[in-house]
């Protein structure tokens, strides 16, 4: 699935075996070359071992002798054991993508498994408020990732906080997501379903997420989300009042408005655009 | 600063009308309008076409009696009880000492739904309390069931009659304990049959898929996105609040979606639960109210095991 370029250019992969990952990483690379992309293969361990598989493989051979390919390791590229630093982070890969357009490639996609970058909590936090500042920065640039987590060794809990906040992967475990809307489609978009069972975990993405109002409103589109709970939408309420804000949703559901007009929510207009 | 009848009462004076003409209907209600008007009162019409149409022919042109639009209003009795709390507090805010509505539920009302109505009745006893209203349910006993007006006699603490009287009601049943009163479910024909699909400790997330899958384009889709959040309110109430096994059972008909929730805990303790957004933070209030103003019908039973919610979604009769 994520060698189809009409997908969103930010993909979350959950992973539970080295192998099966290594298969999606291959092939969500292979897609970026195809593209006219240079890619580059972050991996967690040291680079020779996935540089050798890959030297075994004539098209990236190829890009690696020409420049269009590249392996290295996390401990090159981020700080495993500290935390992610947003705004340093973005203007490095800000800084890769302009090189590889300068160098006459169509953008850059990169592999990364973040797997030691979010082991603590506070790790973990950081790292999601990195990963919605890369989202909406990635929906202006010709920059594609791929962030891939060890489900094993981090637990399911710990990777749907960062699965939630990609527009697309591999599980379906948050049963939501929350990502960047497309430029002039609104602040911030929602799919899937929201409800008691991750209200808790909707609550932190949103926070993570930290969305600034424009103009006194947080523009949701959720014409594509297929259900939100009475809590999803005073979660949503009291956010945007605590931002000072009115959130907008945006969606395709008449009985939306009408349950949030029954709960008297002041800070929370429902806009229904079928 | 109150007059007529509720001159020294406190909260509702909540009375029931029972006439079997309309002269009757009209020697009760004239007097008490005029007396609102005249008071300088809020003074309220929320009556069916017909006899709406006889009292505002009855009444002087222009008196200053204001008529309510019935239809929307007596949808569901959550709703209804949400409208009127709001138009009440509104009137309150503005400075009445009283407010005078007399107003009647239609006679399809009186068939497989009464008993939510029923409970409209008995709840707004409570729910009105707030206020200092002086209200009149009106019943035509030529077109009201002998077992509904059993219910009106319950659930009024008085009768306005044609002679001016107020009478209490000998069978009056406060509403903490008509709400508590334990009625079987009158199970909905479709409900004979097998059920379309059953699910045993769903996640809500799979009740709500269960939803869409079985209703196969035969309700409108905004009513099936209501019963959805129905379903998806009640299946979360029993998982939380409830004891296992949730078991959810869906019958398909012609022109409606019946569904069933059990699970094998008491139920909700508020008695007014659903009727009423919450009380003192009651667990699953809110979910439960939502429920009420998103179905055409809702149905609660306590069993010694358990407790069901039946829900329906388009035609409830």
């Amino acid at each position: 699935m994520t060698g189809d370029d009409r997908l969103p250019g930010h993909v979350c992969w959950a992973y539970d075996d080295q192998r099966s990952f290594a298969v999606e990483a291959e092939r969500f690379l292979l897609a970026g070359l195809a593209a006219g992309e240079r890619v580059r293969y972050v991996t967690s361990g040291p680079a020779d071992r996935v540089t050798d598989h890959l030297a075994g493989q004539p098209v990236f051979a190829a890009a690696v002798a020409r420049g269009a390919a590249e392996v290295v390791s996390l401990a090159s590229t981020y700080h495993p054991g500290g935390t992610v630093e947003p705004a340093t982070q973005i203007a490095t890969y800000a800084a890769a993508t302009d090189a590889a357009l300068a160098a006459g490639h169509t953008g850059l996609r990169v592999v990364a498994d973040a797997t030691d970058l979010v082991r603590t909590p506070a790790q973990r936090e950081q790292f999601a408020r990195y990963e919605h500042r890369i989202d909406r920065w990635m929906r202006t640039r010709p920059f594609r990732a791929m962030c891939a987590y060890n489900r094993l060794e981090l637990g399911g809990p710990a990777v749907a906080e960062l699965a939630c906040l990609h527009p697309a992967g591999n599980i379906e475990d948050p049963l939501f997501r929350l990502f960047a809307a497309a430029p002039g489609a609104g602040d911030v978009e929602l799919t899937g379903e929201l409800d008691t069972a991750n209200r808790q975990l909707f609550r932190t993405a949103l926070d993570r997420a930290d969305l600034r109002p424009v103009d006194g409103e947080l523009v949701v589109r959720a014409t594509a989300l297929r259900f939100l709970d009475h809590h999803a939408m005073t979660t949503l309420n009291e956010y945007a009042h605590r931002r000072g804000a009115t959130a907008v949703l945006r969606t395709s559901r008449p009985g939306t408005a009408r349950l949030v007009s029954l709960l008297d929510l002041r800070t929370l207009r429902v806009e229904v655009t079928r | 600063m109150r007059t007529g009848a509720a001159a020294q009462h406190k909260g509702y004076y909540h009375e029931a009308i029972r006439y079997d003409s309309d002269e009757d209907l009209l020697a009760v209600v004239l007097p008490f309008l005029l007396g609102g008007v005249e008071a300088g009162e809020p003074t309220f019409v929320a009556l069916g076409e017909r006899t709406g149409g006889l009292v505002r022919s009855a009444l002087p042109t222009g008196c200053g009696v204001r008529y309510l639009p019935g239809g929307a209003v007596y949808a569901r009795p959550a709703g209804a009880i949400r409208s009127y709390r709001q138009l009440l507090a509104e009137q309150v805010a503005a400075g009445a000492h009283q407010i005078r509505i007399v107003g009647e539920l239609s006679p399809p009302m009186f068939g497989a739904t009464w008993d939510w109505w029923a409970r409209y009745e008995s709840a707004i006893n409570h729910a009105y309390d707030d206020f200092p209203l002086w209200s009149m349910c009106a019943y035509d006993t030529r077109l009201t069931p002998e077992a509904v007006l059993t219910d009106v006699a319950r659930t009024h603490p008085r009768f306005a009659t044609p002679d001016g009287g107020h009478i209490p009601s000998a069978t009056w049943t406060p509403p903490e304990t008509y709400l508590r009163e334990n009625r079987p479910i009158v199970p909905d024909p479709i409900q004979a049959g097998p059920p379309t699909l059953e699910l045993v400790d769903p996640t809500a997330s799979e009740a709500r898929a269960a939803v869409y899958r079985a209703d196969r384009g035969r309700l409108p889709a905004d009513d099936v996105d209501d019963l959805v959040v129905a379903v998806s309110e009640t299946v979360t109430n029993a998982l939380r609040h409830g004891r296992p096994p949730v078991r959810l059972r869906l019958w398909t008909g012609e022109d409606r979606v019946v569904v069933s929730v059990r699970d094998g805990g008491p139920g909700p303790t508020d008695p007014y639960a659903g009727l009423l957004p919450a009380a003192n933070g009651s667990t699953g209030g809110l979910g439960l109210w939502i429920t009420h103003q998103s179905c055409s019908h809702v149905a609660l039973h306590r069993e010694p095991d358990g407790f069901t919610l039946r829900l329906i979604a388009g035609n409830p009769d």
